[in-house]
């Protein structure tokens, strides 16, 4: 890893942080709704540095604003952290096995469904475990989800495109 | 911006995705409301007090005895009637099929209610006089 490539992690997890931070002080209709719009972040890291560096970057922003936000280790960063990491992940893969078949807004999708499957089943194992009220809420936070990542993968293409624009 | 500017960075399989996930998840909603079908009990009650709670969905015929002999209630077909009551207008029994609301017998002090569990609470009386 090079040097400018670590201070572009940086700079780039800076940005998640704020944008996760920001995200935790606004009011939301539904307690546990997020918009996920540092996922849009992660997006950019994954298609312009690779996996690596957005592994890196989720790493960073979930670990640290939960410190600051001083929910760290409790109920809301596991879920933040398992949801991070696994959608993530996801979109890495998706993204390495074949980065010219879905642009920036099927990648959020599939970061944003995962996300979302990922806390279903970290709540159904770790803090629930009756799977009627799981069943339930899931197709309410999958569609919000669907909306939320298409609008984050609209974002994240406008902004890879400016960025692209900037670095020539 | 036009709109344009917005759409070319979405491939066709993106496209597919969203009508794919946009499918599933109107199906989830779908299954979920045939799996678990808003839970509605039957409440009776004998002089304000709750002697039996059952779901609606029950077919069952269940004797209540109240201050001047024993009601029947019947449920079946998520419906409730009251079928004998010893009271002397048989206003309740007039009453007939009942699929919400409520059917009572003053004279017996027997009142059955139909709600789901989340509205119990407006059953209470806002105020008494006498």
């Amino acid at each position: 890893m090079q040097l400018q490539d670590k201070y572009r992690i940086a700079l780039l997890s800076a940005y998640a942080i704020a944008i996760h931070s920001f995200e935790n002080l606004m009011p939301t209709p539904i307690p546990w709704f997020r918009l996920g719009i540092s996922n849009i972040i992660t997006l950019v890291t994954l298609i312009l540095y690779g996996f690596r560096a957005a592994m890196m970057v989720t790493l960073i922003r979930v670990i640290l604003s939960s410190i600051f936000i001083g929910t760290f280790l409790g109920p809301a960063f596991m879920l933040s952290f398992g949801g991070g990491v696994s959608g993530t992940f996801a979109m890495g893969t998706i993204f390495f096995l074949s980065p010219r078949l879905f642009g920036p807004v099927g990648l959020s999708l599939i970061g944003a469904l995962f996300h979302n499957i990922a806390q279903l089943v970290l709540a159904y194992v770790l803090f629930v475990q009756k799977i009627e009220p799981i069943l339930i809420v899931s197709p309410v936070l999958i569609t919000i989800g669907i909306v939320t990542g298409i609008v984050n993968g609209i974002i994240g293409n406008l902004l890879i495109k400016s960025i692209k624009i900037g670095m020539r | 911006m036009k709109l344009q500017e917005i759409t070319n960075g979405i491939t066709t399989a993106d496209r597919i995705l969203i009508i794919v996930l946009v499918i599933f998840s109107a199906l989830g909603f779908i299954f979920i409301k045939k799996a678990f079908p808003k839970a509605t009990e039957v409440r009776i009650e004998v002089n304000g007090k709750p002697v039996y709670v059952l779901p609606l969905t029950s077919d069952t015929t269940i004797s209540v005895k109240g201050e001047i002999g024993d009601t029947i209630v019947e449920v079946k077909d998520k419906k409730v009637r009251i079928k004998e009551s010893p009271c002397p207008n048989k206003i309740c029994i007039h009453n007939g099929w009942v699929d919400r609301g409520a059917v009572i017998c003053l004279p017996n002090r027997v009142m059955v209610f139909i709600n789901s569990p989340e509205d119990t609470h407006n059953t209470k009386p806002d105020a008494i006089t006498g």
